[in-house]
């Protein structure tokens, strides 16, 4: 259960990026944020992760209010969220295995415990077979399935994905959705930033449309 | 726990050889920064040792009105001895002193035939202990001498006594700037250095903050990797230091330069050895831990 109650982030003098943010998410909802460049949504899923913290307002993730978040408490947050970006943020003089063990050696998993995770999420993917390549050896598609991959295998209560489709072509963001989509039903949350209308026109979610900060829509899927 | 080492080793280990050229830079940078620090130390102690040699030369000669006779010699020599700044005690008769001069004019001792043989004056030679072979000490004989003999004239080598102090004054002041100097850039070019390294990785700093690290975690594996780094480049400068030290310098300096020949050109202490390393060690922590600082950020 994602909760936001006027949330409001300014950085300095200007407009905030967000402005007056009063938002409920169930858990288990598949959401796009949606709006143009600058509307406020990277800034948007950042405070949810605890990257930035809301200027006004509260943020309950789960019921912990993470707004006022010790820096010592973040990260076993950032544990239950699986974050996923446009650029990938993959470690290039790693292999894929190791990027994805990353994800666990830092929650202090076990070593036999890290390697069967990593193999089943990144079956999961279908870079099974691709363990030892490094991620510039792998196409943009593959890339981004690797950073899936890490986001998904601690098994997140909440998935953040900020234009992760932005540098792929259209087959490729099918394949990806559909990833989102089988996440999403294993009862994950699941928050899509994006400026793409084709992909919630394809998979109808709910969608929360965001400009200049503020949030001007949020339809529900019509049904049937 | 043992599994939480194990990992830690392992990929500051795996850090290292991923990155041999920035490993490599850092590891050199302070190898050179402790070199540098430890020849200037070493510089220091071998010219204040050279130093501390010359002031053997430093003695207190009482010229006395008149002779000490045999009778008296044992009792003054012993009060003498009994100061506490004093080592030695020489008593040199008139015989004595005509005695070194004529050793002293070789062949043309004949000069002094028919010469009174108590011509010149007796005198006490004292020696100074090493800690008193200094202004201080001298006074505090001389003063002691007044009230123990009647003497007529003293002598101390005054002038070069002074400039001698005066030398070795600006010399401790000179090295303490320096050092000092020195030490600043040291740190401050290591820290850079490890900063630099830290930059070059700061991507795995940000996912690994990202995917729920703590703070902990992260620091560990690189301060480890800092010590490693600090203990390598510990040993590559003492290693540096040996060969310059010992087997170049010390033997070109004995055969042209100018040192008394029971002078010994001192190297580290084995303590001292390890210390120049454990400094390394410590360099690379500190310059870990600080440098993370800027570049963790949860």
């Amino acid at each position: 259960m994602i909760q936001l109650f006027n949330v409001t982030k300014s950085y300095g003098g200007e407009s905030p990026a967000v402005k007056d943010l009063s938002i409920q998410i169930p858990k288990g909802d598949f959401v796009y944020v949606t709006g143009a460049s600058g509307a406020g949504k990277t800034t948007f899923l950042r405070m949810l992760y605890a990257a930035e913290k809301p200027t006004r307002g509260q943020i309950l993730i789960n019921n912990q209010n993470i707004t006022r978040i010790r820096s010592g408490q973040i990260p076993y947050l950032r544990r239950k969220i699986g974050v996923v970006f446009q650029d990938f943020k993959l470690l290039q003089s790693r292999t894929v295995y190791e990027n994805v063990a990353f994800a666990l050696e830092a929650q202090g998993k076990k070593r036999y415990e890290v390697s069967k995770k990593v193999y089943q999420a990144l079956k999961e993917v279908g870079l099974e077979h691709r363990l030892q390549r490094k991620p510039l050896e792998l196409s943009g598609g593959e890339q981004q399935r690797i950073a899936i991959a890490r986001a998904l295998v601690v098994d997140p209560l909440i998935l953040l994905a900020d234009e992760p489709s932005g540098n792929l072509d259209q087959e490729v963001t099918l394949d990806i959705m559909e990833l989102f989509k089988k996440a999403n039903a294993r009862g994950t949350t699941v928050l899509l930033a994006t400026h793409d209308h084709s992909l919630h026109r394809r998979f109808p979610r709910r969608v929360m449309t965001l400009d200049k900060g503020r949030l001007i829509a949020d339809q529900q899927p019509v049904e049937g | 726990m043992l599994e939480n080492i194990r990992y830690f080793i392992r990929r500051a280990v795996r850090n290292m050889r991923q990155w041999p050229l920035l490993c490599t830079a850092a590891i050199l940078t302070m190898a050179v920064a402790l070199a540098t620090v430890a020849t200037f130390f070493l510089v220091v102690v071998n010219i204040e040792q050279l130093a501390s040699n010359w002031t053997r030369e430093i003695q207190v000669i009482a010229y006395l009105e008149n002779p000490v006779s045999h009778r008296e010699l044992p009792a003054i020599t012993k009060k003498l001895e009994a100061f506490a700044e004093v080592e030695k005690v020489r008593y040199v008769s008139p015989d004595d002193a005509m005695k070194r001069f004529e050793n002293r004019l070789a062949d043309d001792a004949s000069l002094l035939e028919g010469v009174n043989r108590n011509l010149l004056p007796a005198s006490f030679e004292l020696t100074l202990q090493p800690s008193f072979r200094n202004q201080d000490g001298i006074e505090r004989v001389i003063e002691q001498l007044d009230n123990t003999l009647a003497v007529e004239d003293l002598r101390y080598g005054q002038k070069w006594l002074e400039r001698f102090n005066d030398f070795v004054d600006m010399l401790r002041f000179v090295c303490l700037i320096l050092g000092s100097f020195l030490i600043f850039a040291a740190l401050f070019i290591v820290s850079n250095t490890i900063k630099l390294t830290l930059y070059a990785r700061r991507d795995e700093l940000e996912i690994m903050a990202l995917v729920g690290a703590t703070m902990r975690f992260i620091q560990i594996p690189f301060l480890l990797e800092g010590a490693l780094q600090g203990l390598l480049g510990g040993l590559v400068s003492l290693g540096f230091l040996i060969i310059s030290f010992k087997l170049i310098l010390v033997r070109s300096l004995t055969s042209f330069w100018l040192t008394p020949a029971d002078f010994d050109l001192l190297f580290l202490s084995p303590g001292q050895q390890g210390f120049l390393v454990f400094s390394g060690v410590v360099l690379g922590v500190l310059g870990s831990l600080t440098s993370l600082r800027r570049f963790v950020r949860i």
